[in-house]
């Protein structure tokens, strides 16, 4: 087994591939742990700024423990399991939302060369493993026996089905150009310019479908906890509620991370690689930290979509959006022409998606559309 | 002799839980033991050295399962937590001869045809390039009539599932 999974590593400590692979995945839990802990205290701190209010301030200095300390009391609660619940699939059901985000984090470069495992297929397999997250959010919801729970993971499929597509699809056009799948060539191609400078609409079109992906707001309409309490979660609590908590921070940084590479240049852009691991660390760091910034702002700026506008936004928007990217990428590759008329008809398609976005934002609302027609016109039966 | 030892254990794996996405008495229990038996057909690409089909396999089928949960909780009648129903009906002998057809037909083919590059003990390692020139290049037609196929089939499924709305 191990001729087989070879090529997928290469060896840095310089001892068995079996113990190199348990100690990286040991140091990268921890990370990830205290990551998300500090994703949790920054999100807090960051919203409340937003909202003017403090945010916690009295676990430590300036609040730093307060994660800490909400972690130490979700062991300490009692793990509730309903009565309805179909006990393995409700019970199984954080480790399957868990895992995927798990595997995806340990194929990222967060350096050159420095990562868990660096695959080939890198790209491609953070894209099925992040789809499978989905399969655990539906055992979430329709092992619970619980109306709310049964809702949100039927919402949460539905959009993360859908937003699948039009994130696949603009991967796809940087794909294109990049010529490879292996995250950590994809980066070492952009010492000049990063990808996002090229692909301007892709960008855009990665980062909505990311949201979405990640139920942040304004899409976070399965997890809505003024419709449906919660979503999917609606019944866990201690351990098996952190262990979502942890996969949705987790998953995140892990997108945000997987968007800076992809989009942004990884470790590469600006300064190369002359600088040492420890600049290259910083800057992937600091790369996904901005990512998270500009979601934490989304969230306290717009408000919830409803679930016709996402989907419609998704399939009459981002979809054709994705593919006239394709399309035009094609053309330009298969011709040899020069690279900033990529640039160039990108950035037309970015303009029109950002028009088409505030077109909507400011329209007046009006009875004309489905939903309108529907609220004035058909009885709702009384239930 | 690690590779057929991991082998026969991943075969025994599959047939368990295929077995369970079969007898099992709930839709969602069937869904999980399906995505099991997808990701050990996973493996095996795995252990034959096609990582490419092996994360084609989970990327395709773990969303389709999914949509394979909501297609079945919108066809079928039952309560959220996926409770057990009787199977009966006067379709049944049709569902059981076009089951049964559809295995003797597979199982035919499967047996009947000579496979190309069959060698004991040699994984053949298969590029994205072949694979795609193949599908675009060799087969092209065949790739867009599937491809038609599919969409009228998802099409057909969901105007079945809306129908009963109408009801």
């Amino acid at each position: 087994m191990s001729e087989v999974l070879n090529p997928f590593g290469s060896e840095i400590f310089g001892i068995w591939n079996w113990l190199d692979a348990i100690i990286r995945v040991v140091i990268m839990v921890t990370v990830m742990t205290v990551v998300v802990m500090y994703l949790i205290y920054g999100e807090r701190k960051i919203v409340a700024r937003f909202q003017q209010r403090l945010g916690p301030t009295r676990t430590g200095p300036a609040g730093l423990l307060q994660s800490f300390a909400d972690a130490l009391k979700l062991v300490g609660k009692e793990d509730l399991r309903p009565k309805r619940a179909d006990r393995w699939v409700f019970e199984f059901a954080p480790f399957a939302t868990f895992v995927p985000v798990f595997i995806t984090l340990s194929i990222l470069p967060f350096a050159q060369d420095w990562g868990v495992r660096n695959l080939p297929l890198g790209l491609f397999f953070m894209i099925s493993a992040l789809g499978l997250e989905i399969v655990g959010v539906m055992m979430a919801g329709l092992g619970s026996g619980n109306k709310f729970a049964l809702l949100g993971a039927v919402r949460a499929a539905a959009q993360m089905i859908s937003y699948e597509i039009p994130l696949v699809l603009s991967l796809l056009a940087v794909v294109m150009i990049a010529g490879t799948l292996d995250l950590n060539q994809m980066a070492l191609q952009q010492d000049r310019y990063p990808y996002v400078i090229l692909q301007p609409l892709a960008f855009l079109i990665f980062f909505t479908a990311m949201l979405s992906e990640l139920h942040r707001a304004p899409f976070d309409i399965p997890v809505a906890e003024s419709e449906i309490v919660g979503g999917y979660f609606v019944e866990y609590s201690g351990i098996r509620w952190s262990m979502f908590m942890l996969s949705e921070y987790a998953a995140m940084w892990g997108f945000s991370i997987f968007g800076a590479v992809v989009f942004l240049g990884g470790w590469q852009f600006p300064m190369g690689e002359d600088w040492g691991w420890g600049w290259q660390l910083a800057l992937t760091m600091g790369k996904s930290l901005a990512f998270i910034f500009v979601m934490l702002w989304v969230r306290a700026t717009v408000p919830r979509l409803r679930i016709d506008q996402l989907m419609s936004f998704c399939w009459k928007v981002l979809l054709p959006m994705s593919l006239v990217q394709i399309l035009a990428n094609g053309f330009i590759l298969v011709y040899g022409g020069p690279y900033w008329l990529l640039t160039l008809t990108s950035s037309l398609g970015a303009a029109v998606l950002v028009a088409i976005i505030m077109r909507q934002a400011f329209r007046r609302s009006s009875t004309k559309t489905l939903v309108g027609a529907y609220r004035t016109q058909l009885q709702v039966p009384a239930p | 002799m690690a590779t057929e030892v991991l082998w026969w254990i991943f075969a025994v794996a599959i047939v368990g839980v295929s077995a369970g996405v079969v007898f099992s008495r709930s839709v969602i229990h069937s869904a999980i033991f399906l995505i099991l038996s997808m990701v050990g057909v996973g493996a095996m690409y795995l252990l034959l050295m096609v990582e490419f089909l092996a994360i084609v396999q989970l990327l395709i089928y773990g969303g389709a399962v999914t949509v394979l949960i909501l297609l079945a909780l919108m066809l079928t009648r039952m309560g959220a937590g996926g409770a057990a129903q009787k199977v009966d009906g006067p379709q049944m002998p049709f569902a059981l001869l076009a089951g049964g057809g559809i295995l003797a037909i597979l199982v035919g083919v499967a047996v009947s045809t000579s496979w190309p590059g069959d060698v004991d003990d040699q994984p053949t390692g298969i590029s994205i390039e072949l694979i795609s020139e193949k599908l675009f290049q060799d087969f092209g037609a065949p790739f867009v009539i599937a491809s038609a196929l599919l969409l009228v089939a998802l099409v057909g499924a969901i105007i079945l599932a809306r129908q009963e709305d109408a009801d």
